[in-house]
């Protein structure tokens, strides 16, 4: 019973990691416009839309949080067996170190982006790499210190078989997957084309033509992560956090009933009700908004 | 190890990559045009999108295979598989028929795994297409959803191809994560079983698992919405691309797990 306590109270604390560091994933995305539509920021300026974002993608999120969270992880392995350090202490070193490291990628990929755009009058502008470099890091440092440390949990506590290190790059392509596939929604069709009137998707002519101006002045990327705090990131977190717990909490509950098969019967259940629950919102959407109606 | 274990280890690799090549062609995927409501799906790229579904799928499975194989509560149920992991025998003939049941359940663990993470990655992006872009669920490539019946052109934004993942690309995409994560398993259990460590084979099957969703990703070319989409007519082409390149990796795997015993 008190092995169930805590194997129940771990796949909680594991879902509020994944929670905060789904989170901090998107808003980290979006400080640099590595979400999607990641690609609009560098159209921009080819159709005359200069502006003042930050623009750092390389490569897609699930990649890039796969490999940084796969570094702290490591880091923080090596730390502790070779040094015996304390387990929070070498996962806070490990994050640092790796966030750190995607410091230097973000500074090089802003300046080799914009650096490529000079030719359609798109400036550097060395305040917006220094006021957003360091957002950047610390969002980084979060997410990856809460994916290393509840892969550290799911290896220790509830004896998952592979080293946490994979498990953190696992979770952490899974984590840039949520935050590209639900919080880039946010700021894609959102935030970038706040022009179009409420309740359109982003016609294929207006490509491009993303919002040069902010709530005060000219906008930039940390405007952007401002606005998309609201939806965008907690509802990637939110994702992340019930996939982690569902998926161990059917594990941990219902592998005692039909031979194991009580967890995979609980599964199928749960997706059946994201499923009926997805559907009710179609409906929802499509009674309250209607047919698409072209301007009279 | 003897041959013929050494031959089903390699047919089975073979056929679970092509699994995870056909599965990425079930995945709704709209990649960035997706993230401006400018196409139906999920928005983040193909590849990534199975791998993500997948990924999850591996660590359910690798949990319940691990919970067998070291006396945790399932291996009362099926006291073979652990023996037969550890001495080799596990993809033999014999080691298939006498643990059939155990087999099961791993790799629908691995399927049930996957299937999960995919349909949230799906249906809470809707939540915010719904509330806060404010756009109805819809597909331009059909006139209505086979599915549910609900009539589609109406309701697409003129100038896009459709926007969120309706109730047909769901369970589309549930199809998708359930073919992944049902490959996926099956690579691990398959390296596992020829005397790979744990970690060497959770390597092997994501090294396997990315090399079939590229392929896969390259045929689909951009976006797709899932079976209802006209390029899904494409994945026989997939399948014989996926099965050769797998088959050549399986080798490789065989012939170190041949030197290693």
């Amino acid at each position: 019973m008190e092995e169930l306590v805590v194997a129940l109270g771990t796949a909680a604390l594991m879902g509020a990691c994944a929670t905060i560091a789904g989170a901090a994933e998107d808003l980290e995305s979006d400080f640099g416009s590595q979400s999607n539509a990641n690609s609009q920021v560098q159209l921009a300026p080819q159709v005359g839309y200069v502006h003042r974002i930050y623009n750092k993608a390389i490569c897609g999120e699930p990649v890039a949080y796969g490999f940084l969270c796969c570094s702290a992880a490591a880091v923080a392995f090596a730390l502790m067996a070779a040094f015996s350090i304390n387990q929070v202490l070498a996962l806070a070193l490990g994050a640092l170190c790796a966030s750190l490291m995607y410091g230097v990628y973000a500074t090089t990929a802003y300046m080799g982006r914009l650096t490529g755009q000079k030719r359609f009058g798109q400036p550097i502008y060395l305040d917006i790499l220094t006021t957003t470099t360091p957002s950047i890091i610390a969002h980084a440092f979060i997410a990856s210190m809460a994916i290393a440390a509840f892969s550290y949990l799911l290896m220790t506590v509830l004896h998952h078989p592979f080293p946490f290190p994979i498990l953190a790059m696992l979770w952490g392509i899974l984590v840039g997957g949520m935050g590209s596939a639900i919080g880039d929604v946010h700021y894609g069709a959102e935030r970038e084309y706040q022009n179009k009137p409420f309740g359109m998707g982003l016609p294929a002519a207006q490509s491009g033509k993303i919002i040069q101006k902010g709530e005060a002045g000219l906008r930039n990327s940390i405007d952007i992560a401002g606005y998309c705090v609201k939806h965008g990131g907690p509802l990637t977190g939110l994702g992340l956090g019930i996939t982690v717990f569902f998926d161990n909490w059917r594990e941990i509950l219902f592998t005692q009933y039909f031979n194991g098969w009580g967890a995979m019967i609980a599964g199928l259940i749960i997706i059946a009700l994201i499923v009926i629950f997805s559907r009710i919102i179609e409906v929802w959407a499509r009674k309250t908004y209607g047919p698409y109606k072209t301007e009279a | 190890m003897e041959p013929i274990t050494l031959i089903i280890i390699l047919i089975g690799i073979t056929l679970a990559g092509t699994l995870v090549g056909l599965g990425v062609h079930f995945v709704p995927v709209g990649g960035a045009p997706a993230a401006m409501a400018q196409a139906t799906g999920i928005g983040t790229g193909t590849t990534m999108l199975a791998a993500a579904s997948g990924f999850i799928g591996l660590i359910s499975a690798g949990i319940t295979a691990n919970d067998m194989n070291t006396g945790g509560q399932l291996a009362q149920y099926y006291p073979k598989f652990g023996p037969a992991l550890t001495g080799g025998t596990l993809f033999s003939v014999s080691g298939i028929t006498d643990n059939l049941g155990a087999f099961a359940l791993v790799l629908v663990a691995g399927m049930v795994g996957a299937m999960l993470a995919m349909v949230l990655l799906a249906v809470v992006a809707n939540v915010l297409y719904a509330f806060a872009i404010g756009v109805p669920l819809v597909s331009a490539k059909v006139k209505k959803d086979p599915i549910t019946g609900d009539r589609q052109d109406l309701y697409v934004t003129k100038g896009t191809e459709g926007h969120g993942t309706p109730t047909v690309a769901v369970v589309s995409s549930l199809i998708g994560g359930a073919l992944g994560g049902l490959g996926g398993s099956l690579i691990y259990v398959a390296l596992l079983a020829g005397g790979f460590t744990i970690a060497a084979a959770a390597f092997g099957a994501i090294g396997v698992f990315f090399l079939n969703s590229v392929l896969a990703s390259y045929n689909i070319t951009g976006t797709i919405e899932g079976f209802h989409d006209p390029k899904f007519k494409r994945w026989p082409r997939a399948v014989i691309a996926c099965s050769i390149a797998t088959f050549v990796v399986a080798i490789w795997a065989v012939a170190i797990m041949y030197m290693g015993a």
